[in-house]
């Protein structure tokens, strides 16, 4: 399979001269086309760092992002938002839904952003949205909904455009148990189905156990990768929480 | 330290509340131009020539000017109310750094006075040049030429009761602003960001439905007032309430509704509805509506009424010429009431005091009115009598055709005006033999003057006729004095009209900016979604000033309509004598309404795209 995302030795420094933070501290890591990708790591390790600088929004200090055979760090202004727009999607923690449109008009937004030929994008609306079970919630405003059918209007509003690659911020952070699970099933269905790779990041063990593989940061560095492989969700569940309690060992020592 | 904060604050205004400076700045040049007039040529020219409407004038606008100055200090702590609202976070954080709310009372009392120190100045400097620039205005109103009366000048006491006003006005902001910050509480202050109102769905349909409406009152509205015409459309209580009423109601259902209309149109059309940034640009409209379609429909009469004013100044100039050749055939008219005993030699008392009148009167005619007696000359039904010779005398310095009905007969011709002033006589014209039979019961003397400055000669004159009421009873009127009395009114309607006009044209798009300020400061958030999802920059600012736009030019656009029917149904009385000077009046009226409308649109765009480029 080829290869949609290619980080190669990525660091990103904070601060000037004597008080250097390493934000990430060499880190290298590759997604192919189709893979669903977790990244966990407790708070500082650096997720929110790797996914802003994979996602275009922030430059980091040194080291190479490839996605779909682009070189992100050498695009600048026009090209950086075009790039974002054509081969980029996003979901948040807080869906960021334009309170002022219906759903149908959130996700038909993407599409015009990216000028989509304005036949099409009636029918991709309404297929995406059947995707994410949320054909009935088309006219309704955001506030009309729960917070488990906006985050899957969200996804469905960063899926719409076929990016090359699916960032997802905590998409679960903000939900209830079983509106994670229901959007969580919709995101591993995108993913089997439509064949989207998806990178996401979250602090969430459970969440975690949805993804085919799940990478884990400590302090700006890849300290673990695990591999769903045939395992059943249980029996990864049960290994992610253990790289959990070890990545927390050190405290435990002292304690 | 504290005046360092204040100034670097009120700095930073300069660039984010432009607006709040621009209203400050309008306000006080409004208020000065209008309470310096009684300094300006044109009431300088009438109270030299002893016109008691001057006093009027200037009483008027005294009382005007309180109440200007109501809605000025309304508008001025609206908008205040409206700054503190956005800085209360800022406020908070001077607190939470330890400052006590006594600090940064004064804090805001030192900027208020920054402020309101920079706006009396500026406001000011350009009240003394809008003042020169309504003196031309009303000056190139005047039939004479008195442009050497044109000049600019500084008004101290318009001066000095614009500080006080305005000063008053300004203490006031800074006493409130003071409470309210020391009422407030701290977390309030740092969780002060403004919620969004909640939005509520509006089917389409109803939009669809509200806006043909709409349309229907206003067509209703125009058939009315075209169909009966101007005069009668107003005049008339029946037709002029339903007229104004069909009309509001009217213009305020469309402003409720054409976003909701161009939103069921623009779903039809995938075309436009799919390009772009139209869809967030739409919705934006649509959920903004309900708070501004009021100050729309407000902003919309105001303007039209301003577009009035203009055009009936314009109009009033030409019907002032008719009226006055009208009312004043002849430059003086003098009535000897006492003719019936005591008849006055006109000519032998003005070469007596040293008046000659064949050197400084182009004209003058001695006409003697009978008691009408119905067995002389058959017809009961009048009051007075004049012989046809005089009667065609008098005709014929008008330039109108000699009398030639049948004799005796009563004049009917009431337009024929045979004095300057009131006659009050109902007259029979009789055969010159008749008259010898008929007792005398008034002397009329008219004249014209000779030479260029006529205002001297009746000076001269007048000097020499007045002493005669001691003898006899005088009744005096002159095309002058006519004039004069008609040029007050018309520039009394004028200021006054344009003074409110202008106030509350000031008013509405100040709250409208405002409004289109705090909206585009909710908008950051929905700005920096639209940037995560690749929107160009270039798009955002094009949608926010999309917002702006629809805002502020739809009243215009709306007002042009309305007034331009309205032109066409007052077409008769304004263009049918339309004199040039005073469409370049009108012209320069029309641009100052434009530049005062568009500082505030460009203003406000401006600002909304710059919060959308840092979203």
């Amino acid at each position: 399979m080829s290869e949609i995302l290619t980080v190669t030795d990525l660091k990103k420094v904070y601060g000037k001269g004597g008080s250097l933070t390493r934000a990430l501290d060499g880190v290298s890591l590759s997604l192919e086309a189709g893979e669903f990708v977790g990244v966990m790591g407790p708070s500082g390790s650096g997720k929110t760092t790797l996914l802003n600088c994979v996602s275009t929004i922030d430059r980091p200090s040194a080291g190479s992002i490839v996605i779909d055979g682009k070189e992100l760090t050498r695009l600048k202004g026009k090209e950086l938002a075009k790039f974002r727009r054509e081969r980029l999607g996003f979901i948040f923690q807080d869906c960021n839904l334009l309170d002022t449109l219906t759903t149908y008009e959130n996700i038909a937004l993407s599409l015009s952003i990216i000028r989509a030929p304005a036949q099409k994008i009636d029918r991709r609306v309404r297929e995406m949205a059947d995707l994410l079970g949320i054909a009935d919630c088309l006219d309704k405003y955001p506030y009309q909904m729960s917070g488990g059918q906006q985050q899957r209007c969200a996804a469905a509003r960063a899926m719409v455009t076929h990016p090359a690659l699916v960032l997802a911020d905590e998409p679960t952070g903000a939900l209830d148990s079983k509106s994670s699970q229901l959007l969580l099933d919709r995101l591993d269905e995108l993913n089997m189905e439509l064949g989207a790779t998806i990178l996401m990041v979250t602090h969430d063990a459970f969440t975690a156990s949805c993804c085919r593989r799940v990478v884990f940061l400590r302090d700006g560095k890849l300290f673990l990768e695990l591999h769903r492989g045939n395992d059943s969700r249980k029996v990864f569940f049960k290994k992610i929480i253990q790289v959990v309690t070890e990545m927390g060992g050190g405290m435990a020592d002292v304690l | 330290m504290f005046s360092k904060l204040a100034l670097r604050n009120v700095r930073r205004s300069f660039r984010d509340y432009g607006v709040y400076l621009l209203t400050l700045t309008f306000g006080v040049c409004l208020f000065y131009t209008f309470n310096s007039i009684q300094d300006q040529g044109a009431l300088v020219y009438l109270s030299n020539v002893g016109n008691p409407i001057v006093e009027a004038i200037t009483m008027l606008i005294d009382i005007f000017s309180v109440f200007v100055a109501v809605v000025l200090a309304c508008l001025i702590l609206y908008a205040n109310r409206f700054l503190l609202r956005r800085r209360k976070r800022e406020l908070g954080t001077y607190l939470l750094l330890g400052l006590s709310q006594g600090q940064v009372s004064r804090l805001l009392f030192l900027e208020t006075g920054l402020i309101g120190l920079i706006s009396l100045i500026a406001g000011l400097a350009l009240g003394v040049a809008a003042s020169f620039g309504m003196s031309a205005l009303t000056l190139s109103m005047f039939e004479i030429d008195v442009s050497d009366m044109l000049a600019v000048k500084f008004s101290s006491g318009a001066a000095g009761k614009t500080v006080l006003y305005f000063g008053v006005i300004f203490l006031l902001v800074m006493v409130l602003s003071g409470v309210q910050v020391s009422k407030a509480k701290l977390i309030d202050l740092i969780h002060g960001e403004r919620k969004n109102e909640i939005l509520k769905p509006r089917p389409l349909g109803i939009a669809v439905f509200q806006f043909v409406l709409g349309v229907v009152c206003l067509i209703a509205a125009y058939a009315i007032l075209l169909t009966f015409g101007m005069a009668l459309a107003i005049a008339v209580p029946f037709l002029c309430f339903p007229m104004l009423g069909l009309g509001t109601l009217g213009t305020l259902l469309i402003f409720r509704s054409l976003s909701g209309f161009v939103m069921k149109f623009v779903q039809g059309h995938p075309g436009l509805y799919f390009k772009n940034l139209n869809v967030f640009t739409l919705r934006q409209w649509i959920s903004k509506v309900h708070t501004t379609y009021l100050a729309q429909t407000v902003v919309c009469i105001l303007l039209l009424l301003a577009i009035g004013i203009t055009a009936s100044s314009l109009g009033l100039n030409s019907t002032l010429t008719a009226m006055t050749d009208g009312e004043a055939p002849f430059d003086i008219t003098v009535q000897n009431q006492s003719g019936d005993t005591e008849r006055v030699d006109f000519d032998a008392v003005l070469r007596e005091g040293g008046f000659n009148p064949d050197e400084k009167l182009a004209w003058s005619y001695d006409t003697m009115f009978y008691y009408n007696e119905g067995e002389i000359t058959g017809i009961e039904d009048a009051s007075g009598a004049i012989k046809v010779s005089d009667l065609d005398a008098l005709l014929n310095r008008q330039g109108k055709p000699a009398y030639s009905g049948a004799l005796p007969a009563l004049l009917e011709t009431l337009e024929d005006k045979l004095t300057t002033g009131n006659l009050s006589l109902r007259c029979v014209v009789i055969p010159d033999d008749m008259a010898d039979r008929l007792q005398p019961r008034r002397q009329v003397w008219s004249a014209d003057y000779a030479g260029e400055d006529k205002a001297e000669t009746e000076e001269q004159l007048l000097q020499l006729v007045r002493p005669l009421n001691e003898k006899v009873s005088i009744q005096l009127e002159s095309r002058l004095s006519i004039y004069g009395d008609m040029m007050g009114n018309k520039i009394l309607a004028l200021f006054l009209g344009l003074y409110l006009g202008f106030t509350f044209l000031l008013a509405a798009a100040a709250v409208l900016a405002l409004q289109q300020l705090s909206q585009g400061a909710d908008n950051t958030g929905r700005y920096a979604v639209l940037r995560r999802l690749g929107a160009e920059e270039k798009q955002m600012k094009k949608s926010a000033t999309q917002q702006v736009a629809l805002a502020f030019l739809l009243p215009l656009v709306l007002a042009l309509v309305h007034s331009a029917v309205g032109m066409k149904a007052a077409n008769d009385i304004i263009f049918a004598v339309g004199k040039v000077d005073s469409a370049a009046s009108s012209l320069v009226t029309a641009g100052v309404i434009l530049v005062v409308y568009g500082g505030y649109f460009l203003a406000t765009a401006l600002a909304c795209r710059r919060m959308a480029k840092n979203a």
